[in-house]
Formats: C-alpha cells, structure tokens, sequence
C-alpha cells in the first residue's frame, strides 16, 4: 500500500521585516499579525507555455524551475505583486491601472522625457519651465496650475465593450499610494493636503485613499462630470477622447505632489541622493541665462487595495541651483 | 469581492514552546597555553583591576574572538582565610560576597546567604563554602541555560605541578535533571559532585565540591576540591595538589598569597577539559494559512495579463493558475510584518487546498 501524500503541508520559516521589528521594539501592541497575502514576485507568466508541443503538463514547466530568493526584509522590496482571491474562476480578463496620458485639457500628459511627471521643487525653478512641456506642477504651490497624475482603472482590451460596467468584484475602490515622505506629500486635485498614514523606518509613506473617504481622490469614470465619460450617449460608440482604458471603465485616481519644506529649504537630498541636470534645456528648462538645476528622480508606486495590481509611476522633484 | 489578503481566524495561530540543546565542548587546551606560553595566552584578558580573568576562544584582540567564561576566587568574611590573605584580601571578600549575594541571596537578617555544599540552608552549618573558585559561563555560550545533568569538569589532580593531568578528577552535576534546588536568589541549581573513577586513585571520598547555577551559568566550585579529605571534607586525597610552581604554594597558599588573577592561572593549568548542554527556549508562533480552493488562484503579477487578458487561460473554462513563492504576513493597517519564502514555486489552482504553516520564533 503507497503512502498517503502528504504534500498539502508545509512549514516555512518567516522572518520579520524592518518594519516588523520596528513595530516589536516599540511594544506599543501595534505589531500584530492579523492577516496573509501570497506573492509571487519572482514569477514570470510570461513563461506560461499554452502550445507546448509536449502537452498541458509541459505548459508552467519554465514556471516551475524558477529559482526562488531568500526573503527580503525591507517591507518595500517584496511581496510586490500578490495572488488574488476571487471565489469565480470564469473570468479570462482582469483589471489593470494604467497612467492616464490622454486627458482632458492636457492636465494629466506625462512628460515625454520620463514617461512621468516633473515636479518643480520650488516657485523659481518652476517660472523657469518652458510652459509647453507636458507632465510638470509647481511642488511649492500646486494650485499654480491644474496638471496632475491621473491613474484610470479597468479592462483594457476591447474584447469587452467599454460602455460595460465592470463587475463590482473587480472594481478597485481602494488605493495605497507609497512615496518617499523626505520629498513630497499628496494634495488632491484642489490642493487640499491629504492625511499620510504610517511612515515606514525607509522614510516611505503610505496614504490610503477609498471612494468613500476621498471623493476628490478615487473617482467613478463613468460616474464623473470631468473625467471624460460625461458626454457619453445611448448612440456614442466609440471611445471617448480623455479615456484611455480600452474596456470596461472602473475607477480613477487623481493627486498632485507637493514638495517638502525639505527640499524646498535645503539641497542637501539634491547633493546626496540627487544629480546635476546636465540637459535641463531639452527637458524644457530655460538654460539661457547659464541657470543650473537639480533632480532627484523617484517613484510614487500606487497599489490597488483589492485587486492587488500595482503601478510605479517615475517622478523627477527638479530644483533650480542658486 | 476580489481580495488579496486573508484574515486569521482565532484557531489559526498557535503559540509552542521548544528547547533546543547544543553540546559545548571546552577543552583545557584552550585555556592554557593554545594561543601563547602558559600563563600568557593572547585569548587570556587580565584587568586592571584584577576581579576576575577571561577566557576568549582565540586572541582577545581579534575581532573574530568570542568571550567563553571567566574565573574569579572568592573567600568569605568568616573563612579561616580572611585573616591571613595577604593579596587582593577585600577583592577576594567582596567577590565572595557578590557572587553569594547574587546567586543565593539575603537571608531574613539581611545577610548574605552562603554557598552552601547540599544546598540545604536550613541544615547544618558546617557545609558552607567559604572559600570558592567562581567559572562564569558567557551567555554566548549558555544561552539561555545550562541543561541540568550535562555539566562536566574534569580537573588535573596529580601532585606534581609539571604534570597536573597524570591523574584526573571528574566533577559532574549527575542526577540533577531529576534532583536540582530552588531555594537561590538566581534560579535553579545543582549539586557537582565528584567521581572517584578515571586516573584518580586518590584515597578520599567523593562528595559534594560545589554548585551549578544553570540559568546564571556559573559554576562555583568548593577551595576543598584541591584540599585533603582532613580538612574541610575535600575530595583529593592529599593537601600537596599545588596551585603554583612555587616550591609549596598549595590551594591555601595560593589563596592567601596570590592574586585573583594569580589563582585563575592555578586553575587554568590545571582544567582538562570542561562539557554541558546549552538550553535555547525558542518561543514560536505558528501561523496556519490556510489556502482554499477558491483562494488565491489569480495573481495582479504584471506579467499574468496580457491586455488584460489572463495569460494562463485559454478560454473562460479553463481553471485560473497562480504560482506562490512567498508568504507574507500582515498587521491590520497592511503592513508587512514578516515574510517566509517557499524553496520553489508552489501551484495554486481551484483543484487544490493546502494549508501552509508559517512559523515566527521569537
């Protein structure tokens, strides 16, 4: 008689992040496990072979034979991309999120030169620009213009007509935006600063944004005035202009970036984690009067709450030099 | 509703208790003439202050040395001793007076409780140790205990300086996994005792020779165990076990009139070699993430999408495929706690269950 398999158990070693002895030395109770994620970060599903000539059982072979890493404890460097429940398995699509670059009035362009955003750290550096150069804000004073990240959420594949709703379970109405706090902070689009809540011990700070909680923030598509879907109507078949998810619309997320008192105060993050502009002209910097400027580039990553998909978007915080 | 994160039930975290054990061999060699010319070794570390001396396990000046016990002597206001100790005499009595004070502590009066050979306070009198040989363990070593009933010293007890391991001496805590005392100021002890097998041919009867506290890692050792059976009860058979090269310097003698350091070359010269079992208490929280058939089969991986569209389906029938390589665990506010990594890639689809035990050792 063959031995019962007993593959279904397994038992791993777990080690506790930065973040996690952080939160064990304060002993204020806030270390706590209450709850489990899966990642598969090192996983490439591109790998997934469905005509191997040799049949299904060869289709995740590659998949299979990928070498693991050893656990990271930096709370920021893993557990990247996560597995995802949802109880249907009939679905062949999944929302993304993806980068707005077709907005209305301009106001979302990213900057050809970073497939970003440009954040002028200070009121000079930012009357310096070239106006015609798209993706960029004023980080002193965001209300000097209207641009501004916008992050559209859905299906994006025409297979599915873009006038359908998305499918509640896979609507993301939660986000986790994660920015470096020593550059800048979140306002929304009306320049109102938007609360952080938890700076990580790698000095990355963590704003949840929900539909419920910030409206000016996280917005239904189809449901907005502005965002593009408003002049949609029974005969509209085409997708409008503005939109930039090719299938069902689910929700947007709007924020601009603020810059420090930091950086707005000091150059000492431009000298040690920053570089020269050395072509601030081609990137629509007015180098004419021999004007010198500093950047650090960056990213701001934003994490669907429910769906898990994540998004890294660069972004250059650009100091004009005294 | 899509989720990536699954919420703990009450059943699923459980907390164990394990103890795990390391043999730690210390050979005698090492503490007396590996690293240099005996007395001199570049892992032996002397003060100034000259209340104890230290053993490393390679020159102390290295960073690469790890601190293994220190050896100290100690006499008590009432030994016989006092009086006629001529070197490091308060040094010797505060040491006595410390370590008592630590690891049997005060009694009702307020006095310092005294070692005593059968741990029983209350009996008689005449069984204290007044005059002691102190071995602290470093916690490196220890841990967080010694595991009762593994200690082992063995002592050189031949009467020729030059040649102290002719003759050996095995002190043990035998016995005291089953039979240890529990009225010290320090944890539990044990009772060493001495054995009258090996080279030793001595005529004298074995008995207690001092005490092993195994949660302070420090043994202490009764002066008598280099006296004769005719003065306190001793367990060599003769008084002529010298402690120095000195025409007569015997344990008396090296009491009296040597330095603390002085004395903890005696005894270095003489250790054969030294044994126990470490104790770590390894405190663990096994957390149960239990992984249905309906969980965690999709993935948001960038590369599972292509426009959107599933990578590893075929068709809307087909069954969603994920592939696990790492468990992450979370506080209430989704911060990443702790992480665990599985060795290779594990395949999750909805004809699967499995139940993967994370465990977090404090």
């Amino acid at each position: 008689m063959a031995f019962l398999d007993n593959s279904g158990d397994i038992i791993l070693d777990a080690v506790l992040t930065d973040t996690g002895r952080y939160r064990l030395a304060k002993g204020d109770g806030s270390f706590k496990i209450v709850k489990f994620a899966l990642g598969d970060d090192e996983i490439n599903y591109a790998l997934y072979n469905k005509n191997h000539s040799s049949g299904s059982a060869y289709y995740d072979l590659e998949i299979l034979q990928t070498p693991v890493l050893e656990a990271f404890t930096n709370n920021t460097s893993t557990m990247n991309s996560k597995l995802l429940s949802i109880p249907r398995t009939n679905l062949l699509y999944l929302p993304i999120m993806k980068i707005n670059n077709q907005a209305i009035n301009n106001t979302s362009l990213t900057n050809a030169n970073n497939n970003g955003y440009i954040v002028c750290t200070t009121d000079t550096t930012f009357n310096s620009r070239n106006n015609a150069i798209d993706g960029v804000w004023n980080g002193q004073d965001p209300s000097a213009n209207t641009n501004h990240i916008r992050i559209d959420q859905g299906i994006d594949n025409t297979a599915l007509g873009w006038r359908f709703d998305l499918d509640q379970d896979l609507l993301e109405t939660q986000y986790i935006v994660e920015i470096d706090s020593r550059l800048g902070t979140i306002v929304d689009t009306y320049n109102t600063t938007q609360q952080v809540s938890f700076i990580d011990d790698d000095n990355i700070a963590s704003y949840y944004f929900s539909q419920a909680a910030s409206p000016t923030v996280v917005q239904s598509i189809k449901s907005s005035d502005t965002l593009g879907y408003q002049n949609v109507t029974a005969n509209t078949t085409t997708l409008p202009g503005g939109l930039t998810i090719a299938g069902p619309q689910g929700t947007a997320l709007l924020l601009k970036i603020q810059s420090t008192l930091e950086i707005i105060t000091s150059d000492y993050l431009f000298t040690t984690i920053g570089n020269t502009f050395s072509d601030a002209g081609t990137w629509g910097f007015d180098t004419s009067g021999g004007e010198t400027y500093s950047y650090i580039d960056t990213n701001v990553k934003i994490t669907g709450a429910t769906t898990g998909y994540s998004l890294s978007i660069p972004i250059r915080f650009v100091k004009q030099n005294a | 509703m899509a989720t990536v994160f699954k919420t703990f039930l009450n059943n699923d975290i459980k907390s164990t208790r394990t103890l795990l054990h390391e043999a730690i061999p210390l050979t005698g060699a090492l503490a007396s003439g590996t690293y240099g010319t005996f007395p001199n070794g570049g892992n032996i570390k002397n003060y100034a202050h000259g209340m104890f001396q230290s053993v490393y396990d390679y020159p102390y000046l290295s960073s690469s040395a790890n601190h293994i016990y220190d050896l100290t002597v100690g006499i008590s206001n009432d030994s016989a001793l006092s009086a006629s100790t001529t070197v490091q005499q308060a040094k010797k009595i505060n040491m006595y007076n410390q370590m008592a004070a630590v690891l049997m502590g005060y009694d009702s009066s307020g006095n310092v409780i005294k070692f005593d050979r059968d741990g029983d306070l209350a009996g008689t009198t005449t069984d204290k140790m007044d005059d002691a040989i102190f071995i602290n363990f470093a916690r490196l070593l220890q841990k967080d205990e010694i595991k009762k009933g593994s200690f082992s010293l063995k002592l050189g007890a031949h009467s020729v300086y030059s040649a102290p391991m002719e003759s050996l001496l095995t002190i043990t805590d035998a016995g005291a996994n089953t039979s240890y005392k529990v009225n010290s100021a320090a944890g539990e002890y044990g009772i060493l005792s001495c054995s009258l097998g090996g080279a030793y041919s001595g005529s004298a009867g074995s008995g207690s020779v001092g005490l092993v506290f195994y949660q302070a890692g420090i043994a202490v050792l009764s002066s008598s165990v280099f006296q004769g059976i005719g003065v306190e009860n001793g367990v060599l058979g003769s008084d002529a076990v010298y402690l120095s090269d000195g025409a007569s310097t015997t344990l008396t003698g090296a009491l009296t009139g040597t330095s603390i350091s002085g004395c903890a070359d005696a005894l270095r010269h003489r250790i054969y070699d030294m044994s126990f079992n470490n104790t770590t208490e390894l405190n663990s929280t096994i957390h149960f993430c239990r992984l249905n058939n309906t969980d965690f089969n999709y993935s948001a991986n960038p590369s599972y999408l292509s426009q959107s569209e599933i990578r590893v389906k075929n068709n809307q029938l087909d069954a969603p495929v994920s592939y696990m390589t790492t468990v992450g665990l979370y506080s209430a506010d989704n911060e990443l706690l702790a992480v665990a990594k599985v060795s290779e890639p594990l395949k999750k689809d909805p004809t699967n269950e499995m139940v993967v035990r994370v465990r977090l050792d404090y």
